[in-house]
């Protein structure tokens, strides 16, 4: 944000110093500080940089949930995402039933409780942007493929909250968290999967107890498990791609090796890094409600992803964040950039139909 | 600050002159323009509020403001990165901070003539970037290297850790074109870098701390890339012996970048053997033969002087190590201030024993542990340091009277208060040490001729005539 503008209010110093302000009474919050406060990605990229070893993403979060409990109005963009949680159990205003829209043909994975061990949880943009939900599709073939017991909530599925956490609507965070952990409970499971960044982080990190109890996994590290264990395997394709680390996934939950494993085991595949990769990959410009409040900020952030992606000469850019394909599909079509932007599950999928050249 | 009928009229101005994508006026938006990483006295934080931050791209947009300003009689505050440690950025009569940031361009490269010519707001870091991609580097390495604008870096005379050999930014400046405090444009003189003729008023604004004007271009001497770098590191039983080494080395012809002679409490991570805590430390560039004569040079003096040379490889880390430290001390330790004072050699070890030995516990204050003193190798000699603030009851007060302490004695030495961080608000009253009545007078009648009204960051720098 900060690179976009150059105005310091919006730079992780500039941020601070007004949270800082506000709580020492020296500044009275006003429209602006609302906007400053959600002016953040909560990338951690800033972070990994800082010597002081600032927390400038907590920090945020923080402050964020500090104007609402104050009785600040959440931004109007937002209002609306909350909303539709609270009413419908996800932020896109689609009815419950709709949630299993995706999963036509795959009603009798509805999980079974007590007797299925791995609950695939979907989440709210895979199960419900009609653009992504050949992700969900690509896990579901891929856990077919390698015969894995797994199972759905389909429409009992809930929002995880990552959202409400992100905007600092704790509330609606802790309501959704209650409802969500209830049904995740009510199935028995042993492990989850998801292929959703967001979900993971949430489910892992701000549940608490349910992630001391269950097992929680993301997708390419599922996976990848299945690949070590012989139970996954890829025809060759000869392709050169490039792999984009979703803030999530990489810096927030410290997984970079899985989805690179997974990639490489693909014969005749060439991975080739951006120039920032791992702990410094720049974010796509789709978190923490930025893309929502500030979309040309957001589309800038992204298309300096799609250059460095170009940049790598990579015919096709892969990544494991339903918000990541999104913001940065959007940003290569805006530019008319030739690289192909893929979730991974789905360029998997792909691969395994097409069997270039057969079983290794 | 301002009445309210002159804010709202300034505020209206800028905004029909600048757009107002260009105009910051909130208190929240306001909120880091009120300091920068001084050590503002903790009941005036977030004291000084200025009234607008603007965001000027052009010299166009300078004019406009300072024009704005002018009439008015409205303070003008010149910002680049804000990393600066004495105050000069804050607003204590309110007024219009010129945030330079956006002025980021590189205007011309002129690659026979070795030199770049910038809008101020581009950092060093962002300069030095730019200019690899002509084989070309500006050479000016700070703790702020990221940060620091080249505005900034001028207003402030800054340090290069390249010192020795391609001097600081007080040396690159051939040119400049600043607004002045009446709203013209004014071009110092020709992008050359060697003239008998007429004042080098390109040197006037150097260390101006944005008392005179505000820069909106800079011509810079630049330097082909070197063929060769390398670096030597060394240890030694304590700082003396490896100043020894430091004082043995500038006596001979030898050319290197710049280097280091400090103590530190423990130096085994760097691979020093047990008990070795001082180090000596040197960069060198240039052609392959060349550094690697150098290099060989002075393991000659280290092994002399008996040190023990660090492998390579450590001495390469040590500089990336001992660069990320200086970035985030600051924000690290908390209540703490750093020193640096520019002593003669000779005086330095009287200065050492009566800086740590007097001065500092007489008012309350002891160094940072690892951070007692380290010294600059070269000719420009920063004796650095960095100590904690005086707590307690009267702690500004005391604060106070141990900065008025040290320059004293820095001063009666012959050497400088501050010889790279500016004087702003920090060292202001304490000039008159360094300077006699008859230099303050001039500074005074200069920056009066310049700035009759003082718009131009006012209150910093030149002390009151007592």
């Amino acid at each position: 944000m900060y690179s976009e503008l150059l105005e310091e209010s919006i730079s992780p110093k500039g941020r601070n110093a007004l949270i800082r302000s506000v709580l020492k009474g020296a500044v009275e919050p006003d429209e602006r500080a609302v906007r400053i406060a959600y002016s953040c990605l909560l990338c951690r990229r800033d972070e990994q940089s800082c010597v002081a070893e600032l927390r400038n993403s907590d920090a945020t979060e923080a402050f964020r949930r500090y104007l609402i409990e104050k009785g600040a109005k959440l931004l109007p963009e937002h209002a609306v995402l909350a909303k539709s949680l609270d009413n419908y159990g996800n932020p896109w205003q689609e009815s419950r039933a709709a949630r299993k829209r995706w999963a036509k043909g795959l009603q009798d994975k509805k999980v079974v409780p007590g007797k299925t061990s791995t609950l695939f949880y979907v989440g709210c943009t895979f199960a419900l942007d009609r653009t992504l939900d050949d992700g969900p599709k690509a896990l579901a073939s891929l856990m077919d493929k390698a015969g894995v017991d797994y199972g759905l909530l389909l429409e009992d599925e809930v929002c995880c909250g990552s959202t409400a956490k992100r905007i600092g609507d704790i509330k609606l965070f802790e309501k959704l968290r209650r409802e969500n952990e209830k049904r995740i409970r009510g199935t028995g499971v042993d492990s989850i999967v998801t292929a959703c960044a967001g979900c993971f982080k949430t489910l892992e990190q701000d549940y608490p107890d349910l992630s001391e109890e269950i097992a929680i996994m993301h997708s390419t590290q599922f996976i990848s498990q299945l690949i070590a264990n012989d139970k996954l395997h890829f025809p060759k394709r000869a392709v050169k791609v490039t792999y984009h680390d979703p803030c999530h996934l990489g810096r927030h939950s410290d997984v970079y090796d899985a989805p690179r494993q997974v990639l490489l085991s693909v014969p005749g595949l060439e991975l080739v890094e951006m120039k920032n990769n791992r702990q410094t990959a720049r974010c796509c410009g789709g978190g923490a409600g930025v893309k929502t409040a500030y979309p040309e900020i957001s589309q800038k952030a992204a298309v300096k992803r799609i250059r460095e992606a170009e940049e790598t000469g990579a015919e096709v850019l892969i990544t494991t964040c339903p918000f990541c394909v999104q913001t940065l599909r959007g940003a290569a079509s805006a530019i008319g950039a030739k690289i192909k932007v893929e979730e991974l599950c789905v360029f998997l999928d792909n691969l395994a139909h097409k069997r270039e050249g057969g079983r290794r | 600050m301002m009445e309210t009928e002159v804010r709202d009229q300034m505020l209206q101005r800028l905004i029909s002159v600048l757009g107002l994508a260009k105009v910051l006026s909130s208190r929240s938006d306001l909120v880091p323009y009120t300091k920068d990483t001084y050590r503002i006295r903790y009941d005036e934080d977030y004291k000084y509020f200025p009234d607008a931050v603007v965001f000027p791209e052009t010299t166009a947009d300078v004019e406009g403001i300072v024009e704005i300003a002018a009439e008015l009689k409205v303070p003008i505050i010149p910002k680049g990165g804000g990393s600066n440690r004495t105050g000069m950025l804050v607003p204590l009569t309110g007024g219009i901070v010129v945030d330079t940031i956006r002025m980021n361009r590189i205007v011309d490269v002129s690659v026979p003539n070795l030199y770049v010519t910038v809008q101020p707001g581009i950092t060093l870091k962002e300069l030095e970037d730019g200019l690899a991609k002509h084989g070309l580097a500006l050479n000016q390495e700070q703790g702020s290297f990221k940060v620091a604008t080249i505005g900034g870096s001028i207003s402030t005379s800054g340090f290069s850790r390249k010192h020795q050999k391609y001097g600081t930014i007080a040396d690159r400046v051939m040119s400049l074109e600043v607004v002045l405090a009446n709203g013209k444009v004014m071009r110092t003189g020709p992008k050359i870098l060697y003239t008998s003729t007429g004042y080098r008023l390109q040197q006037l604004f150097v260390g101006a701390e944005g008392t005179l004007g505000v820069i909106t271009e800079a011509t810079l001497r630049v330097e082909p890339i070197p063929e060769a770098k390398d670096a030597i590191l060394a240890f030694y039983h304590d700082f003396w012996s490896a100043n020894e080494a430091a004082l043995k080395t500038m006596s001979t012809c030898v050319t290197f970048t710049g280097g280091e002679a400090y103590e530190v409490e423990d130096a085994t991570s760097l691979g020093a053997p047990k008990g070795r805590n001082g180090l000596f430390y040197l960069g060198f560039e240039g052609t392959k033969g060349e550094v690697h004569a150098q290099v060989e040079f002075v393991k000659k003096i280290v092994h002399e002087t008996g040190g023990v040379l660090a492998k390579h490889d450590d001495a390469a880390k040590f500089m990336e190590k001992y660069t990320s430290q200086w970035c985030g001390a600051r924000a690290q330790t908390g209540l703490e201030d750093a020193l640096t004072t520019y002593v003669p050699v000779e005086h330095m070890r009287e200065f050492y024993d009566k800086l740590w030995g007097e001065v500092m516990p007489k008012h309350g204050s002891a160094p940072l542990p690892g951070e007692k003193f380290s010294l600059d190798v070269g000719r420009y000699r920063i004796m650095a340091g960095r100590f904690y603030l005086p707590k307690g009851q009267g702690a500004w007060e005391k604060y106070q009277a141990l900065l008025r302490d040290i320059a004293k004695l820095t001063t009666r030495l012959g050497g400088s208060i501050s010889s790279c961080h500016g004087v702003g608000i920090e060292h202001r009253d304490n000039l008159d040490l360094e300077y006699s009545e008859v230099a303050l007078d001039v500074m005074r009648d200069l920056k009066k001729t310049l700035d009759p009204d003082n718009i131009m960051n006012p209150g910093k720098m030149l002390p009151d005539k007592k």
